[in-house]
């Protein structure tokens, strides 16, 4: 039986780098990257698992970080909206959110991204419908969605001509 | 200030947001991504009563819990600080403070606080409170609050009423008297929040030293805020600095003096910094809801359709809201004729306090319901004239050539062509196609159904308003304040008063900046958030009412012309010409005519800063101006009781298209097209997404959005499982056409667009499912409008 203010040491990968700490076992995986690393770009809208604001990637794949106790992952590989920025400029899918106007406030935002990001992983060229499912876990109190999946559509259809150059 | 702008082009364009380069990016700074040195972290124990007597509050157990440094209660509290000054001082025979002391008079009501080494460690604590409560009767309903023999929430009141009035505007007895017909109906609206992402959140800091307090919050109206602060706290507003962060969105439900206070106090306690966030559960139980509430329309017409008489009858639930009550009733008043020509009204409106979430500013302020009643009524009286609703309206529009007009109240709409703007829309969303492609559906048995509503949309708020609610003038008037200021090196700075919450202003501002000074917006460096330090401010600062166009765009361009005239002086000075003579643009002062006789930006603020001896005589050193405008437009209660409440008047029409599932009465949005005018648009990129957004705030009020409470007082829907939000997977995409008559009364011709599509989305969506719903003969007099109250009106005996 573990106490919830026990402390456990964790050892995991974030944002390609390797990461050693000692936790308290309810330490949410969203205050770990936030307080503890200072990653404050995932950022928490509700720690009940709705808003998906504090959407990252875990193990490759979407996670809500406020879900989750930092002491689960012990060995997983966690990327954050920190590691999907590039260290010089933005990534084309952020260039399209900036084309697009697609954010207001910029609380949704990188949780967005990584939903967005995830989408176009797996499905480079996604339906309205697609987008909107795929985005449909991430609340935006502020855009309406338009122009976020406006964002999308642009970046998946740059993407395609960019590989279609490159083959 | 009624000339256009400089030689520029920048305002106007569609530039793309130097903002959103950041917040992409997850580079904000929000009020939890700050932090100060050795700070603690509050957390609040909150009443799980609606009404209940505080007998006892025991802290001796959390405040001996390792790590905990300072617990506060309402007892002590109140020994503390003062009363929390309300901003419209109906209720001034009250105290409140900022936690309950004898009485808890809605669930969440904060009681008691800790500050301890981490918010787990706070939480910990809060559960070793012991509080004795004595539990009294809630007061839900609004309606049975104001009968005699209410359960009272201040017996010494002797009333839960706190504002009571009839305001009559010609002859509406005699109106009604002539009129062909009378519609009369009944609508409620129930509570429901915009929800910014973000909560709300802060830091405190007691400087023992000075016996000052620092300040770190989101807040939205950091003038009123700091006026509250330094009045309970009891220190002068000079030891009192307060700063805001970027905004996650706002609202208007970003405001709790009382949060700031308790941690405050928990500071000066524990000698350390103390850092609280809202967690979303706080949030919707407890920060600001809008107002619900009841309204019973009566309408005079003629046989054609014209409207004759207006009376409203509304009482409004202000749940325990002591800082504003009563301003939701204010802004209804103003808005209350919408876009029609109605010679004669009558308001009379109940402010009645109840033991829920206190209510307070939500994206409209009154207005959605107001629309929505009015709207409503005139989908209604379309029905009953067996005339189409956009004819109807098209018949009693305030036409272009009227303008400016007042409305019977007071309100004076300034410029727009109402017809036009529907027209528009109508055209737009192919209103005869669908009318064909609905007849079709519905032999088919679907139930497609369409809808429109049409709107007015004011901006800025004149204080002097209040005195209709109040009786006497304790604050008026609309105004902002802003700095602009060439840095030595030529490149410029500016700050406002109004810290954006999500609406583009470092973009926008340096726009506007870009075009006086005669340079690109990447030489303007607008500030994040606010600096009671730094910014120039004033009581009336902050990110509210729809305000950017009436009063802070009027500060920036004052600003910026003074130091553009100061620029002028300076290179005339050293050309030896009249400062008439020269232009500025390209970052430089140029002799028109002699495109080669110039100084630039950077030579000027040398002399400016660095090299002073080659300044004009007399003339200051230094290029920094700081400018307060206040919009001429705002003026007192006149002798008849009319008031212009807010200024200027963006207006738009919606049209919707739905489908209902005759199976399980899912409402499904098909098509949503908005036509709507805000005067000129500064940057058309941040103007179509407000729209956007905000007629998503209506679609989420009309289907989704309610906090619904039990007979005891219990909120039911306190977390994002059961107050549902629009997801991108509920709304179609807004499809935005805009017309632009620019407002004779604002510095660039701009208006408001904040509120926007949350005034008139409920009634738009409500008026499209109950034309869907023909068939069954449905009224729709409530909202939200929920597949389980869509599936009972489709099933006869289940109702």
């Amino acid at each position: 039986m573990i106490e919830p203010a026990e402390r456990l040491s964790i050892r995991l990968t974030i944002n390609g780098r390797v990461v050693e700490r000692e936790v308290s076992a309810r330490r949410s995986l969203a205050d770990f990257l936030r307080e503890d690393l200072g990653l404050t770009g995932t950022h928490v809208g509700c720690e009940h698992g709705v808003c998906g604001a504090c959407t990252v990637f875990v193990d490759g794949k979407s996670a809500r970080s406020c879900l989750l106790f930092a002491v689960q992952l012990d060995g997983a590989t966690v990327t954050t909206i920190e590691g999907l920025t590039p260290p010089e400029g933005l990534s084309p899918l952020q260039q399209a959110f900036c084309a697009a106007h697609a954010m207001q406030c910029g609380f949704c935002t990188p949780g967005m991204v990584v939903a967005a990001t995830e989408l176009l992983e797996k499905n480079p060229s996604p339906s309205t419908e697609e987008i909107r499912e795929a985005l449909g876990g991430q609340l935006c109190m502020c855009t309406g969605y338009v122009n976020i999946v406006r964002a999308v559509t642009e970046a998946a259809a740059a993407r395609r001509g960019h590989a279609g150059v490159a083959e | 200030m009624s000339e256009p702008a400089g030689a520029g082009h920048w305002v106007g364009a569609a530039l793309p947001l130097k903002e959103d380069v950041r917040l992409v990016a997850g580079r904000g700074r929000f009020i939890d991504d700050l932090g100060r040195h050795g700070q603690l972290h509050a957390a609040f124990l909150r009443s799980p009563h609606a009404h209940a007597r505080i007998v006892s509050v025991d802290t001796r157990a959390a405040a001996a819990l390792p790590g905990v440094a300072a617990v506060l209660t309402g007892a002590e509290a109140a020994r503390l600080s003062g009363p929390i000054r309300p901003l419209i001082p109906t209720t001034a025979a009250v105290s409140d403070y900022c936690l309950a002391v004898d009485r808890a008079r809605y669930v969440g009501e904060p009681v008691a606080a800790v500050a301890a080494a981490d918010r787990a460690t706070a939480e910990d604590a809060l559960e070793m409170i012991r509080v004795e409560y004595d539990p009294l009767p809630a007061v839900v309903d609004p309606e049975e609050a104001l009968k005699p023999g209410a359960t009272l929430l201040y017996p010494e009141l002797g009333t839960n009423v706190v504002w009571h009035d009839t305001l009559t505007y010609g002859d509406v007895d005699g109106a009604m008297a002539r009129a062909d017909g009378l519609l009369r109906e009944r609508f409620t609206i129930q509570r429901y929040a915009s929800t910014p992402l973000e909560t709300f959140g802060l830091i405190a800091a007691h400087d023992a030293g000075t016996d000052s307090f620092e300040f770190w919050t989101n807040d939205q109206r950091p003038g009123l805020t700091i006026s509250i602060l330094a009045a309970s706290l009891g220190v002068p507003q000079s030891r009192i600095r307060l700063s805001c962060p970027d905004i996650g969105g706002g609202f208007g439900n970003k405001r709790r003096p009382a949060y700031l206070l308790i941690c405050a106090l928990l500071s000066r306690k524990a000698g350390r910094p103390v850092k609280w966030i809202e967690d979303r559960i706080e949030n919707l139980t407890a920060l600001m809801h809008a107002c619900n509430g009841v309204i019973d329309v009566e309408l005079g017409y003629r046989a054609d359709g014209t409207l004759l008489a207006l009376s409203v009858r509304d009482v409004t639930d202000e749940g325990k809201n002591l800082v504003t009550p009563s301003q939701h009733n204010l802004i209804k008043l103003g808005n209350i004729a919408n876009g029609y020509r109605i010679p004669a009204i009558r308001y009379e409106a109940w402010s009645v306090l109840t033991t829920k979430c206190p209510s307070g500013a939500n994206r409209g302020i009154g207005k959605p319901f107001m629309c929505f009643a009015i709207e409503r009524s005139m989908a209604l009286l379309a029905r009953r004239l067996d005339l189409d609703p956009a004819e109807l309206r098209l018949r009693n529009y305030v036409t272009a050539d009227e303008m400016p007009y007042t409305t019977p109240p007071g309100a004076q709409y300034d410029s727009g062509d109402y017809p036009a703007t529907l027209r528009r829309a109508l055209g737009s969303f192919d209103y005869p196609g669908w009318r064909a492609e609905q007849a079709r559906a519905r032999r088919e048995g679907r139930l497609l159904g369409i809808g429109i509503a049409t709107s007015v949309e004011p901006a800025g708020t004149n204080l002097a308003s209040y005195e209709l609610l109040t009786g006497r003038r304790s604050v008026s008037g609309s105004a902002e304040a802003a700095m602009v200021r060439m840095e030595p090196d030529g490149q410029v700075r500016a700050s406002i008063g109004d810290p954006s919450s999500g609406q583009g202003y470092e973009t926008v501002i340096a726009q506007i900046v870009a075009d006086e000074l005669g340079l690109a917006p990447d030489a303007v460096a607008v500030a994040r958030g606010f600096d009671s330090a730094t910014t120039p401010w004033l009581y009336l600062s902050g990110n509210y009412s729809n305000k950017f166009s009436v009063t802070d765009v009027g500060a920036i361009v004052g600003a910026a012309r003074r130091v553009a005239d100061k620029l002028r002086r300076l290179a005339a000075h050293r050309l030896e010409i009249d400062p008439g003579d020269l232009e500025l643009r390209d970052g430089a002062a140029v002799v028109r005519g002699s495109p080669d006789r110039r100084l630039t930006y950077p030579e000027l603020a040398r002399t400016a800063y660095a090299d002073v001896l080659g300044l004009p005589p007399g003339e200051e050193p230094g290029l920094e101006a700081r400018f307060a405008y206040q919009n001429p437009l705002a003026a007192p209660v006149d002798a008849q009781r009319r008031v212009r409440s807010q200024l200027v008047f963006s207006n738009a029409a919606h049209c919707c298209l739905v489908e209902v599932n005759p199976r399980t009465g899912v409402v499904k949005l098909l098509k949503y097209l908005v036509a709507h005018d805000c005067g000129r648009e500064m940057n058309p990129l941040i103007v179509e997404g407000m729209v956007h957004g905000s007629t998503v705030h209506g679609i989420g009020a009309a289907l989704l959005e309610e906090f619904r409470y039990d007979a005891q007082g219990q909120l039911l829907t306190s977390t994002f499982l059961d107050y549902l939000k629009p997801t991108a997977t509920d709304v179609p995409a807004i499809e935005v056409e805009r017309l632009e008559h620019p407002s004779p009364f604002t510095p660039l011709g701009a208006k408001g667009v904040g509120e926007g599509g949350a005034i008139p989305g409920p009634a738009a969506v409500a008026n499209a499912v109950e034309d869907a719903l023909t068939p069954f003969g449905v009224t729709i007099r409530s909202l939200p409008i929920t597949p389980e109250r869509v599936w009972r009106w489709m099933t006869p005996g289940a109702a």
